[in-house]
C-alpha cells in the first residue's frame, strides 16, 4: 500500500483537568472564561492523533493536523508536530467563532477539499467544551464518505479500514471503504510524548494558515450557536456528614450505624 | 395504509449518491421549510426497544414529548423502526395519539445509515415539529447523520426541553464544559432535533385511550451501506441503571484484592437491597481492572440508585455527572479534601482496606 494520508481534526479547549474554580461562568456574556488554566488540545482529539500516529508507524503515512479557531492557537497546536504529525493547517478567522456543528463541519470540509487527496479523517468523539459530538459525523455526510463513530482501535488495509466501535456493552467490528472518517474515543489510548527527534524536526515542518477567503467560504453563510442562556452548573453540593471515630475501622462501623439510624438501609 | 417510498437502488442508483445529492439542503430550502412549519405539526418520539419491548428510556422520552405537546396542544406521535414490532406497537399505543410503524427486515439490526435513511424519509412525510430521541450509543451515531441530511441543528445529551411560548422554538438545556456549566440552546430549524439523556425525566404514564397504529408501507433501500458490520463482541450484561444500590471503585482501589473487598460489601448490601451492582470510575476502567460496562460518569452510565457508595473515587466532575441523581451518596476516601465529599451525604476518611471490613461487620450485625 502506498503511504496513506491521514487528516486529524484538532480543537483547543480549556484544560478539562483544571479545578472547578478555573471555569468562570459568565451568564451575561454567555461564555465560560477559563482562568489560570492553559488551553490544551481536546483530549479526545489527542486520542485521534495517537491513533493516526500508530497507523503512521505501521504504514509510513503522512499525518496532517487541521484545526479551526477564531484566533491563533499555534503555540498549543504545535504539540501535534512534536509528537509526529507532518503538517499543521490552521483555519483561523474571527468569523469562525462559536459556530454551530453544521457550520464547523462545513468549514472543515472546505479545508479537506482544498487538501484534496486523503485516505482517512480522524476526529475526537466530542469536544469537552460544548460536548456536541457531531462535527465528525456531519463532515462524513458532507464529504459523502463512510463514518464510524466511537472507535477504540483501527486497522488499515488495502482500500479499507477495520474499526472496533464501542457499543454500550462490548464492541462491534466494522469495515468501511476508504476514504472514510472515524471518531475516536479515549479507549484508543493516550497521546504519546514528544520525541527529541520529532521536536528537532518540528522547525522544518510546514504550518499553513487559511482564512475563510482562502477556503472560498462566505462568512455570512455560517451560523453561530444559538445560546439562550448560560449558567453555572446547578449546585451539586450536599452537606457531608463526616463519621467520627478514633480509627478508620471505627468510623466504618459508625457509618453502618448511621445509615441504619437515618433509615438509608 | 399510508404509502411511503424509500429510494430504490434499481431506480435511483447507489444509496450513497441518492441521498447525498437529493438531500444536502440548500439555504433557500431550509428557509422555506421553516416558513412552512405549522403549529399543529406533530411532536415525534423515536421508540427505543430492548429485547422486543420498550426500553425504559422510551417512557422518559414520551414524558418529555407529552410535556412539549401539551404546551400548545400538539399531537404526540411515536415512530418505531424495526422488524416484527407489532407487540411493541400495541404496547406503545397506550402512550401516544399515533404510532407510525416502519417494519422492514433490514431494520431488524441497528445500522446507522439505514436507520437515518428511514427517519429522513419519515421526517419528509410527517413533517414533525420536533424529533425527540434518546441519548444512546446508537443515536449518537445516527442522529448527526440525520441532522446533516435534513440540514437542521441537533442538540445532544439534553436534560430538559421546553418551548419558547412566543416563537415556539425548542429550548434545550444541556450540561457543557464537562458539567461545569449548563447551556440552553435555542433550536430554530425544523424538525427540531434533540437527544435526551437517560434518567432526566420521570417515565410517562399510560394514557386513558389507545392511540392509532399506522403502518407505513415502505421499501427500505437495501443496497450496501457505507460501512459493514463484521463481528459483534458482547460485553458483560450489566444493568447499572436499574440497580437499587451501587458500590463504585475508583483509582484508590488499586488491585484485584481491593475489588474483592468491594464485592464482599456488595454481598452484604444484598441483604438490604434487591439489586446491588459494582460500578467503577473511568480511571479504574482504563487501568483494566473492570470492564467499561461498569463505568459510571459522563461517558459511561448515568445512574440514580437509592444508595451510591464511592470507594477510592476522588470525585472528578466527569464522575459526578453520572451519579449526582442518586438518593444517598456515601464517600470513602483517604483524602479529606477530595471533591467527592462535597457531593456526598456521608463521608468516611480513611483507607478503604480498614473502613470496608468494619462497615461490612457492622451491616452484618444490623441485618
Amino acid at each position: 500500500m502506498k503511504p496513506p494520508t491521514l487528516i486529524v481534526c484538532l480543537k483547543t479547549v480549556p484544560d478539562p483537568e483544571g479545578p472547578p474554580s478555573s471555569f468562570e461562568v459568565h451568564p451575561e456574556l454567555k461564555k465560560v472564561v477559563p482562568s489560570g488554566i492553559p488551553p490544551v488540545i481536546n483530549p479526545y482529539d489527542e486520542n485521534a492523533l495517537e491513533t493516526a500516529l500508530r497507523l503512521k508507524t505501521r504504514w509510513g503515512a503522512r499525518v496532517m493536523a487541521v484545526s479551526l479557531s477564531e484566533k491563533p492557537m499555534v503555540s498549543i497546536l504545535r504539540k501535534a508536530l512534536t509528537v509526529g504529525a507532518d503538517d499543521l493547517i490552521l483555519l483561523e478567522d474571527p468569523n469562525f467563532q462559536d459556530l454551530t456543528s453544521l457550520s464547523t463541519a462545513r468549514v472543515l470540509c472546505a479545508a479537506i477539499k482544498k487538501i484534496g487527496c486523503y485516505e482517512l479523517i480522524l476526529t475526537g468523539r466530542q469536544a469537552v467544551d460544548w460536548e456536541s459530538g457531531q462535527v465528525g459525523l456531519l463532515m462524513a455526510e458532507m464529504l459523502n464518505i463512510p463514518a464510524v463513530n466511537l472507535a477504540q482501535a483501527v486497522a488499515l488495509e488495502e482500500g479499507k479500514i477495520i474499526v472496533e466501535k464501542l457499543k454500550r456493552r462490548g464492541h462491534e467490528v466494522v469495515s468501511a471503504s476508504l476514504p472514510a472518517l472515524i471518531t475516536v474515543s479515549s479507549e484508543a489510548g493516550e497521546l504519546r510524548r514528544p520525541t527529541l527527534r520529532a521536536i528537532q524536526e518540528t522547525r522544518k515542518k510546514p504550518v499553513t494558515v487559511w482564512k475563510a477567503d482562502d477556503l472560498g467560504i462566505d462568512p455570512r453563510g455560517l451560523k453561530k450557536m444559538n445560546i439562550r442562556e448560560l449558567s453555572p452548573a446547578p449546585c451539586r453540593a450536599r452537606a457531608c456528614c463526616f463519621l467520627e471515630g478514633e480509627s478508620a475501622a471505627e468510623r466504618g462501623r459508625n457509618l453502618a450505624l448511621k445509615l441504619r439510624e437515618d433509615r438509608v438501609l | 395504509m399510508c404509502r411511503l417510498f424509500f429510494p430504490d437502488q434499481s431506480i435511483l442508483g447507489p444509496l450513497t449518491d441518492v441521498f447525498r445529492r437529493a438531500v444536502i439542503p440548500t439555504e433557500a430550502g431550509i428557509q422555506k421549510r421553516n416558513e412552512e412549519v405549522n403549529h399543529r405539526d406533530p411532536i415525534l418520539v423515536l421508540v427505543e426497544a430492548e429485547g422486543g419491548r420498550c426500553a425504559p428510556i422510551t417512557f422518559e422520552l414520551l414524558k418529555a414529548g407529552s410535556e412539549l405537546s401539551q404546551e400548545k396542544g400538539d399531537t404526540l406521535c411515536v415512530c418505531i423502526l424495526g422488524h416484527d414490532v407489532s407487540g411493541l406497537a400495541e404496547e406503545i399505543a397506550w402512550y401516544a395519539s399515533r404510532v407510525y410503524v416502519v417494519d422492514d427486515r433490514s431494520l431488524s439490526r441497528f445500522q446507522p445509515d439505514l436507520h437515518a435513511a428511514a427517519l429522513y424519509h419519515l421526517c419528509l412525510y410527517l413533517k414533525p415539529r420536533c424529533l425527540v430521541m434518546g441519548h444512546t450509543y446508537e443515536n449518537l451515531e445516527m442522529a448527526p447523520k440525520l441532522s446533516g441530511r435534513l440540514g437542521t441543528d441537533l442538540v445532544t445529551d439534553c436534560i430538559r426541553v421546553e418551548r419558547d411560548q412566543g416563537t415556539g422554538h425548542l429550548l434545550c438545556t444541556k450540561p457543557v464544559y464537562g458539567g461545569h456549566a449548563q447551556a440552553v440552546f435555542e433550536l430554530d430549524t425544523f424538525p427540531q432535533m434533540v437527544l435526551i439523556r437517560p434518567k432526566g425525566y420521570k417515565p410517562s404514564a399510560k394514557d386513558h385511550s389507545k392511540g392509532e397504529i399506522i403502518p407505513l408501507d415502505c421499501r427500505v433501500d437495501v443496497s450496501p451501506t457505507l460501512s459493514e458490520s463484521i463481528a459483534s463482541v458482547p460485553g458483560e450484561r450489566i444493568n447499572l441503571d436499574q440497580a437499587e444500590a451501587i458500590v463504585s471503585a475508583g483509582r484508590g482501589v488499586r488491585n484485584a484484592e481491593g475489588i474483592g473487598e468491594i464485592k464482599k460489601l456488595i454481598g452484604t448490601l444484598e441483604k438490604y437491597f434487591d439489586r446491588v451492582e459494582l460500578g467503577a470510575s473511568r480511571p479504574l476502567v482504563e487501568s483494566g481492572l473492570l470492564p467499561r460496562s461498569r463505568q459510571v460518569g459522563q461517558t459511561g452510565e448515568r445512574v440514580a440508585p437509592r444508595l451510591y457508595i464511592a470507594v477510592g473515587i476522588s470525585g472528578s466532575i466527569q464522575h459526578l455527572t453520572g451519579m449526582v441523581g442518586s438518593g444517598k451518596i456515601v464517600a470513602v476516601n483517604r483524602d479529606r479534601d477530595a471533591p467527592i465529599f462535597g457531593a456526598a451525604d456521608y463521608g468516611v476518611v480513611g483507607p478503604f482496606e480498614e473502613v470496608l471490613p468494619a462497615l461490612i461487620e457492622g451491616l452484618e450485625e444490623l441485618s
